[in-house]
This record gives structure tokens, sequence and C-alpha cells, in this order.
């Protein structure tokens, strides 16, 4: 019996979903394939003009994150002056991987309800973790749309006291820890943050926190083809929140001359 | 569907103090239906070591008789019994030898050193991967539930009636579980001395 | 019979690469269920892949002052089920003036989750209570709304593992009393020996599951009256009841292994 009845009184089709138990959105139509507005719907993209990983860990007084400055357009390093940190209010950051006009969206959506906040003067400022909260409805309401904003966030900020670091994704996947790593970060750099970071998160200095995080991003950027030696570094303290100007690690790449067995040297 | 579940069965072997068990149920299927609930999968080797094979029935009678072949051969030549050590690389290379067209079976072996007196148990992977432990090996469609089940039940240093009521539970509470193994089951517990045979009272559903 | 083929394989339009909107995150809950008591626990780490993405995610939440549920599968669907699930008891609460009982809030997931019948949450859940007769209970669900009142239950990524060891502890299953001895009572076991069989079954799930360990949260929920000096004194957290009716709920952490 098919339950659906959409599907009543039309012919039916033994061979494929004999029992009705496709869901619906993926269940084969009988009569005309499409009507006319089919093919102005356009839904389920993928990403096109994208960041790569993002990094953000707790210290002493705050939070700390960065992200390179690339925009790649497939394998072509294509915008290389972007930035892929985004204040929140004065108590959040964000930051971003994969597609970068997804994410602009979504630096429009919250400026914009940054000001619905601002002009409804109810005496309350929205902290990191509304602001994580929020953004995980919008990106949990959009893939259940089958229609998803394709970016990997990191939510961070301070407030009242709290530091506060948050995963965010295009299906709405969340958690908090107190190192965080989006895209080949999440293989290359989490280890490496985590063994710095992991029960030192009230006492470890700015200093020290950005000596491991530029450590990282180096690392990205021998290991990570989509990356960038050009990247800031954003912290969210007592102060607020402070996105650097972009900087770059000192690389050394004499070990290279003497890499033999692929490529093009193979003696 | 798998072919490693084309036919149903699961075995394990256990160690304990100076004796080793070794334990496999009796179905044998053909995908969902029964056919025969007497397919015992564990052998003899020799008078203290046993080897069981879970996976494609077919292929499961057809190492039967080449290991057998292969430790008679072993035992002309050599003339002494094999050690179980020994027999464990036997049926590595035998499985590693069709690397690429692979018996679909996964073997256990249980078995007591004739020269040491040491318990022994090991399992290897299709193509002869080994895997000596130190507790517990397990093969066949109901091998995540064994591995559950041993891991709580299981204890070091157990006594042969001990280890005898160990593999059982573990066995028929996991295979009870699994819809492609069941039907029965039969014990077998290596001591130094003798080999204790059990066919045990099981849900026959 | 027809071949198998592709859905939307249409003759105008190639095969377009579809967006996949779940996820599989991991980790393994459990619930037994007492005569005067019921406990409800979950691991805490959180998977995606090879990768554990955090240590500590909660998946056993206290609903009421007598019902806990856990909840396992795709954290996305997980976290909007159990906000879904505590609203409604919320309007419950203002509705009737009293806290949803253990067994309506069990009708109720059911219906949530057969609601999404085509479209569903990929969620296991288990709910765990005292019953309004004062009895332990363990309601288990499958992601579109079949659910049971048992004894015990397992779910998750380990379920395999610790499912047919529940049914030998707790249902005494393969097993048969000594001769004289009383028959077998499933779900009237002691606390202490619930609480120790609840930590050798995530014990052995961390040891042969890569997806279970870091973390093991254990939520005792106990009925009016009984004695708590038992999980008391294994240093659990009592949480702060709502209303004064009698139940109480405590908490159990323990660390697992963390490779």
């Amino acid at each position: 019996m098919d339950h659906f009845p959409l599907s009543w009184g039309r012919p039916r089709n033994d061979a494929v979903d004999l029992y009705s138990t496709y869901p619906v959105n993926e269940r084969q139509r009988h009569g005309p394939k499409n009507d006319a507005f089919t093919d102005g719907v356009q839904h389920t993209q993928q990403p096109i003009v994208t960041g790569t990983s993002v990094l953000a860990i707790k210290y002493k007084d705050g939070i700390m994150m960065a992200a390179d400055c690339l925009a790649s357009y497939g394998s072509l390093a294509r915008f290389k002056d972007i930035s892929r940190l985004h204040s929140v209010g004065q108590y959040t950051l964000i930051g971003a991987g994969g597609d970068m006009s997804d994410f602009q969206y979504l630096q429009h959506l919250l400026d914009d309800l940054m000001i619905e906040e601002y002009t409804s003067e109810d005496g309350h400022k929205l902290g990191p973790d509304e602001i994580y909260h929020y953004l995980s409805q919008v990106m949990y309401a959009r893939r259940s749309k089958m229609n998803p904003l394709w970016n990997s966030l990191l939510v961070g900020g301070f407030k009242d006291g709290k530091s506060f670091v948050g995963y965010v994704d295009l299906l709405g996947t969340t958690y908090t820890a107190s190192t965080l790593a989006t895209g080949y970060g999440a293989y290359i750099a989490q280890p490496l943050l985590r063994r710095a970071v992991e029960g030192r998160e009230t006492t470890m200095t700015e200093e020290e926190a950005r000596a491991i995080i530029q450590e990282c991003m180096k690392v990205l950027f021998y290991r990570d083809a989509r990356s960038l030696n050009k990247f800031q570094i954003a912290t969210v303290t007592e102060r607020g929140v402070q996105i650097g100007d972009a900087i770059s690690s000192e690389t050394e790449w004499s070990f290279a001359e003497k890499i033999r067995g692929y490529g093009s040297q193979t003696q | 569907m798998s072919i490693m579940e084309y036919n149903g069965g699961s075995v394990v072997a256990m160690k304990g103090k100076n004796c080793v068990a070794i334990a496999s149920d009796l179905r044998l299927g053909n995908q969902a239906m029964t056919v025969a609930t007497n397919f015992e999968k564990v052998f003899p080797v020799t008078d203290s070591l046993y080897c069981g094979l879970a996976g494609l029935a077919t292929d499961v009678i057809t190492l039967r008789e080449r290991f057998r072949y292969r430790v008679n051969m072993y035992t002309i030549k050599e003339e002494r019994q094999i050690e179980p050590a020994t027999f464990a690389q036997l049926v590595s290379s035998t499985l590693y030898e069709r690397r690429f067209g692979p018996y679909f079976v996964e073997p256990v072996i249980a078995g007591i050193s004739k020269k040491t007196g040491e318990p022994f148990i090991a399992a290897a992977d299709l193509i002869g991967c080994l895997n000596f432990a130190k507790d517990f090996v397990v093969c066949g469609t109901a091998s995540d539930k064994l591995f559950g089940v041993a891991e709580g039940l299981w204890e070091p240093d157990m006594a042969a009636e001990d280890l005898f009521e160990t593999i059982s539970q573990t066995l028929m509470n996991a295979v009870d579980r699994d819809a492609f193994s069941g039907w029965g089951a039969i014990v077998h517990v290596i001591t130094p001395e003798k080999v204790i045979s059990r066919t045990l009272k099981a849900r026959m559903d | 019979m027809a071949l198998a083929q592709p859905l939307y394989a249409d003759q105008h339009r190639p095969i377009q690469h579809q967006f996949n909107p779940y996820a599989e995150n991991g980790g393994t809950i459990l619930a037994i269920a007492g005569k005067d008591f019921s406990v409800i626990a979950g691991d805490t780490r959180q998977t995606e892949g090879y990768s554990i993405q955090t240590r500590y995610a909660p998946k056993v939440f206290k609903l009421t002052d007598r019902a806990v549920l856990a909840v396992n599968g795709f954290q996305a669907d997980c976290s909007t089920f159990v906000k879904k699930v505590k609203q409604r008891i919320e309007w419950y609460r203002h509705a009737h003036s009293k806290q949803m009982p253990l067994k309506a809030i069990a009708r109720m997931i059911q219906g949530m989750l057969y609601g999404k019948r085509f479209f569903p949450y990929y969620t296991y859940n288990i709910l765990g209570g005292i019953e309004e007769d004062g009895t332990g209970a363990v309601y288990s669900f499958d992601p579109v709304g079949s659910y049971e009142r048992e004894a015990c239950r397992a779910a998750g990524a380990a379920s395999s593992l610790i499912q047919p060891f529940l049914d030998n502890q707790i249902y005494f299953k393969n097993q048969t009393p000594a001769p004289g001895a009383a028959p077998f009572e499933p779900g009237n076991l002691p606390m202490d020996t619930v609480l120790s069989i609840v930590i050798d079954s995530f014990t052995s799930a961390t040891e042969r599951h890569i997806e279970v360990g870091d973390g093991l949260e254990m939520f005792v929920v106990v009925a009016p009256g009984r004695d708590v000096a038992g999980v008391q004194s294994l240093g659990a957290e009592e949480l702060p009841a709502l209303t004064p009716e009698g139940e109480r709920i405590f908490v159990l952490r323990r660390d697992l292994k963390k490779d």
C-alpha cells in the first residue's frame, strides 16, 4: 500500500520502491517529471570559492582564533587577501571554512541580527553562546531544506569572564572543546593544539597561545595545498575582539633540494 | 550481501590456566534460510590442537582437507606432531598463497604446546594476517557480539571448568543476537591430559 | 525482475551528486531498570569518521524530576530532538500544572519520531525513569518511533557488543537457577550490581570499539522514599528537583580510556 496521497490513482512501478519506503523528496514520480519551475529552483550546490582550515583555542585571557587569507577556486589560489574572521558584536568572533559566498551571506545575516538586537534596547547583549546557538539553528534549518550553507564555522568569544569556543557545520552538527580545528586542521593541527592546550586553558599566556597557533598555521601551510602563508590571528578577551593584521611565518625549504624519489627528480 | 555471510556461523577461542577452549555454533544457512543444524566448524588437528573455520561453507570444507593434507605431510617429513605456533604459520601461508583470490574463511586456532605445555590461541583474517591474542579470539557473523560478551565475561587464569562456562555463555549469548549463527553449539576444552567436548543445549530459533 | 536503477536516472539530465543530510557521530547509550530506580548512561565521545570531534559531548539529559532521555545517532538531529522534547514537556507542565508522566513522555516521543517518518530524525532514543506506580522503567525507540518498555537496552555504535552481554547479565539468558533456588526475575537487581554492569559494559565497549570512550555519565533516577546512601557513597552529584514529589536524580561520572 502506498501511503502517500499524491501517488494515489497513478500508475505504480513495482520495480522501484515497491513498498513506498523512500522519503518523499527522493521518490520516483510518475507522470511528467518536471513542471515549469523545476529547472529554475536550484538547491544543493557544491562549494565554489572556498576557504580552508580555521583554528581556535582557549587560553588564560580568553580565546584565540586563526585563519589564512586565501579563497581558492578549486586548485586555483583565486583571492589572496580575504579575511575569514568576522566579529559579531563586541564579545564574539566567527571564523569560516568552506564556501565563501555562503560565509558572506552569514556575515550579513549576523550583522542584521546585531542591528535588530541593538534597536530593541532590551538591556541584553548577545554573547558567543547565543551566536553559536543561532548559527547552529540557521545551519540545521538549511540542511533540513536540503539546501545547506556549505561551511564549517568556529564561534569564539569572551563574555562575563567566560571563554567560549564552538563548532558548527553545514549539517548543523555542533560541539565545544578547549581546542577546535576545521578542515585539514582537524587532522594536522588538532593533535598539536591538544598537546599544547589541554589542561592549561586557564594558565596559558597570550604569548604561548600565539606561539602554538603560529606553529600550527606554519605546519598547515607546509602540508595543506589549499593554504597560504598569510594569515590573521584574532583574540577575544576582556578588551573585546581584536583581529590582527595579516602576518606570515618564517619557512624553511632547503630540505626540498634533497628530496629524491618522486616527481621530476627520480635519481 | 557479503560472501562471508552467505552461510553464517561463528567461532570463538579462549585461553585459561593450563587450558584452552574453542567453540562454534552448528548452523549452516543459505543466506537467511537454515539448511542444517549439525555443521561443526571446529576440527581436530592433533590430539591437543584444534582449528575452527568460519565463513563460506564450501571453503571451510576445502580448507579443512587442505590443512589435514599439509599437517600429514609435515608429520611424515618431520616425524613429529605439529606445534600450535607452527600450525598457525601453516594456516597463514596457506591463506596468503591465495592473496588475490582468497578462501572466504576466517580461521581460529586453539591448542596446547606439547613442548612447553603453554596454552596457545590465534586467529587470522581471510588472507592470513595472524593475531596472537593473550585472552580470546573470535570470528564469523557474530564476531562483534562475541567481542562484547567475551570482553565482559573473560578473566585471566581460569581453570578448565570455569573456562568451559565462560566460553559457552559467551558463544550462546552472542549467537542468540545473531540471525546467521546459532542453532546449537559445540565446545572443546583442551587440557594437557585430555580434551573435553560437549554439545550445548541452546536456543533453536 | 527489473534491474535496480538509480533514482532520477533521467534521460535528459545527468545524475546529480546528492547532498547527504545525515552523519553518524558514534558513541553508545544504555539504560537498565531496577525495581524502584533506573540507570541511564552514555559515553561522552563525539566522532566523525576516524576523528574525535570532542571528548565531552553529553548524550544523556534530564527531562523532568523522574525522566531522563539518552539520545544517540546523528548529533544535529539528537540535539534538535531533545530540544523539542523538552519544549513540549514544558508546555505540558503549563497546560496541566503537573509534571508529565513517564509513559506519557514515551508516547509523545513515538509521535514526534513518527511525525518525521518520511525524513526521519536519525536518532536512537532510550528513555528511563520512574513510572507513576513508583517502578523503575526503560523505554527504547527506533528512529521512526517503534517503542517498547523493557528492563534494559543498549543502543548506538557499540549496541551489538553490549546488548548480548545485558541479555546474559540482566535477563539471565542462557542461565538456569541452581536446583531449589528461586527463579530469576529480570529488572530486580540491586543498584550497586546494576551500576557495576553499566561500568563493565562501557569499559568493554571502549576496549573494542573506536567510537566509544573518553567519559561515562550515569544518571540514576530514584523512586520516592528509596534509600540513596549507596549511590551517594559512590560520589554521585544530585540534580536539583523542580517539584517536591520525591523522585531524585543523581549523576555519576567515570573516566573511560581516551585512546
